[in-house]
């Protein structure tokens, strides 16, 4: 599914996003109907930010005990019958259910949605071993016809318009066109209906993992999650390590806080707890249940200056806000997880000399650390990852030495109002040998400097 | 919170997660209120392993015993939350949770003693010994997956009507 990372390119990614009209228009209509559905969630909720201390501080007590969490979690779901397996690495998660799925003959696999899936490439590797696997939330099965990853982690084809949905389905699905998203929503019911029932095995990721019963948590609207966990006889679920709540009883917290900061709901249609397989006599459940837990790197952030950033629950809130995200989507980030919370995992999860240039899409304006549940200092992990690329050497030379110039001239009065001056004088130069690049985009030095207008 | 006030208080929450809604006297009057919100021609699943169940499996001549091939489940229900507009489906009996989730109109009967204020209520009464399934339910089934707009009825049913008793 993963093209391959771009995050190298954000910078020309982001140029190209830029002159894409339709994507433009649909990320504004985006973000103006998640402002608004999320301010009119938590309007009647009294005590909010005692709410988010609440989960802020459970996700902290978490984080402070990961290890013992996780061991609990698994020695919990164990004991309800579930077989935990442990994941060092994405390969090692990709090789883990692609045994689990082959060792029984399982061919047609439906999956869910799962972003720690995408992050393990979880999908293609299945595939080449010759499996079928068909994504079934709504959004994942239109950029899975697409052949696209996911340009949000909560609405993966948000960056797409009813009419680009027309069309892709009238191409693959053999069906009239239509751009009505009631109908178009009944062909893919339609389709995927017959893909539930004939299917060997169901992947699903996990929003929570509850540590004292081995429960696996999901919050869903559409109801594949509940089609991919009940109806197979086989159910692998693959989440990362940092999922786990302590207890069960601590889900409340998050069930008032994630949907309303997701999609402005005061609770998703579906919440579904599953605690182990079917049991004997009993008629929900698949008989089978796996739960592989990835790592993939987190136990080292954990022990690192960004550790903060493992309490995210993935709402997607601070994605919805932020004006680069907006301007740009998700793909310019070139990994699978993009926005603010994005950023900070793709540089963590995938290392600085893969993903440098994403840790400067940020404006540092804070709208993000500001509606997030969880309260994840992501301002502060940004400027330590900006810090982290410079003393590592991946910072621009001309930008290096541009600022070196700059913190020798701000010291200095002197050295400060001959830059000012020289800026007036060299204006018409730069404008003539730049063009439309910089007359357009940097508005020309003022004729009087403010410092002298200043008493 | 009283029995009736917490009663309205669900309903209410489940009406603006758009369920239908009916608030009925007692057992006594499922019949009349099934036959009104239940087509004639309909294949329904009701599994009849509850008191309730049984009272009202009669009403249907025409019942499937394999639910993914039914158009309408009716069944009774674990429990419920006021606070959310929930309705809660638990594994609990050998129950088939998934059967409230193929057919395209959810029928749910719920007793009135069995609404639970707060979610916080219900997860530490289940907490101790959760089943192999708790789903919570509310409204049917939705996505908003094409430009935001939202569109009823994707792989879950497109009606979820509950009846209070």
């Amino acid at each position: 599914m993963s093209a391959g990372q771009t995050s190298l390119r954000f910078r020309e990614n982001a140029v190209r996003a830029l002159g894409d009209e339709t994507l433009r228009a649909a990320m504004r209509h985006a973000a103006d109907t998640f402002g608004t559905k999320r301010a009119d969630a938590f309007a009647p909720l009294p005590d909010v930010e005692e709410l988010r201390d609440r989960a802020s501080a459970i996700r902290e007590e978490v984080l402070a005990n990961l290890p013992v969490y996780v061991e609990r979690f698994a020695a919990s779901a164990t004991r309800a019958g579930a077989t935990v397996h442990r994941a060092k690495d994405a390969a090692a998660a990709r090789e883990i259910v692609a045994g689990i799925l082959a060792e029984r003959g399982a061919k047609r696999i439906v999956k869910g949605k799962s972003m720690v899936s995408e992050e393990a490439e979880l999908n293609a590797h299945l595939e080449s071993a010759g499996m079928e696997v068909v994504e079934t939330d709504l959004g994942e099965y239109i950029i899975q016809l697409e052949g696209e990853p996911p340009s949000h982690i909560i609405v993966p084809a948000i960056h797409k318009n009813r009419r680009q949905v027309g069309s892709l389905f009238a191409k693959h699905l053999g069906v009239p066109y239509t751009e009505d998203p009631q109908e178009l929503t009944k062909i893919a019911r339609k389709a995927l209906r017959e893909k539930f029932l004939a299917a060997d095995a169901g992947i699903s990721g996990a929003n929570f993992a509850a540590a004292d019963t081995g429960s696996l948590v999901l919050f869903t609207n559409e109801g594949n999650g509940r089609m991919v966990t009940t109806v197979p006889p086989l159910h692998v679920a693959i989440l990362s390590i940092e999922k786990v709540i302590p207890s069960l009883s601590d889900l409340p917290a998050f069930i008032r806080l994630l949907p309303r900061s997701a999609t402005g709901q005061p609770i998703t249609s579906y919440v579904s707890v599953i605690t182990g397989p079917r049991r004997p006599g009993g008629a929900t459940g698949a008989q089978e249940l796996h739960v592989v837990l990835l790592d993939n790197g987190r136990t080292g952030i954990l022990a690192g200056e960004s550790r903060d950033i493992l309490k995210c629950i993935r709402c997607g809130a601070c994605m919805n806000v932020c004006p680069v995200y907006r301007a740009v989507g998700g793909h310019s980030y070139g990994w699978t997880y993009p926005g603010p919370m994005g950023l900070i995992l793709t540089a963590l999860l995938t290392g600085m000399e893969k993903s440098h240039p994403v840790v400067d899409a940020s404006t540092l304006c804070g709208a993000c650390e500001e509606v997030c549940p969880v309260r994840v200092p992501l301002v502060p992990l940004i400027l330590g990852l900006r810090r982290r690329k410079v003393r590592e050497g991946f910072a621009d030379p001309a930008e290096r030495r541009g600022m070196a110039l700059f913190s020798r001239a701000a010291a200095s009065p002197a050295l400060f109002s001959l830059g000012q001056r020289l800026a007036g004088l060299f204006w018409p130069v730069a404008r003539l040998l730049g063009g439309k690049d910089v007359a357009g985009r940097i508005p020309p030095p003022a004729k009087r400097p403010f410092r002298r207008k200043a008493p | 919170m009283n029995g009736a006030d917490l009663a309205a208080r669900f309903l209410a929450n489940a009406a603006t997660a758009a369920a239908g809604t009916h608030l009925l006297p007692g057992p006594d009057a499922l019949a009349e209120a099934l036959a009104r919100i239940v087509p004639p021609d309909a294949k329904v699943y009701c599994p009849g392993s509850t008191a309730i169940e049984r009272a009202v499996a009669d009403l249907f001549p025409d019942r499937v015993v394999d639910y993914a091939e039914a158009t309408v489940t009716v069944e009774e229900v674990f429990g419920a939350v006021a606070e959310t507009g929930s309705l809660v489906c638990s594994s609990e009996g050998g129950r088939a949770v998934q059967a409230g989730l193929l057919p395209s109109h959810h029928v749910a009967i719920l007793r009135r003693g069995k609404i639970f204020a707060t979610l916080d209520g219900l997860f530490s009464a289940v907490a101790s010994a959760p089943p192999a399934n708790l789903t919570l339910v509310t409204g049917p089934s939705r996505t908003a997956d094409i430009e935001l707009t939202l569109a009823i009825g994707v792989h879950g049913p497109e009606r979820l009507t509950i009846l209070v008793v």
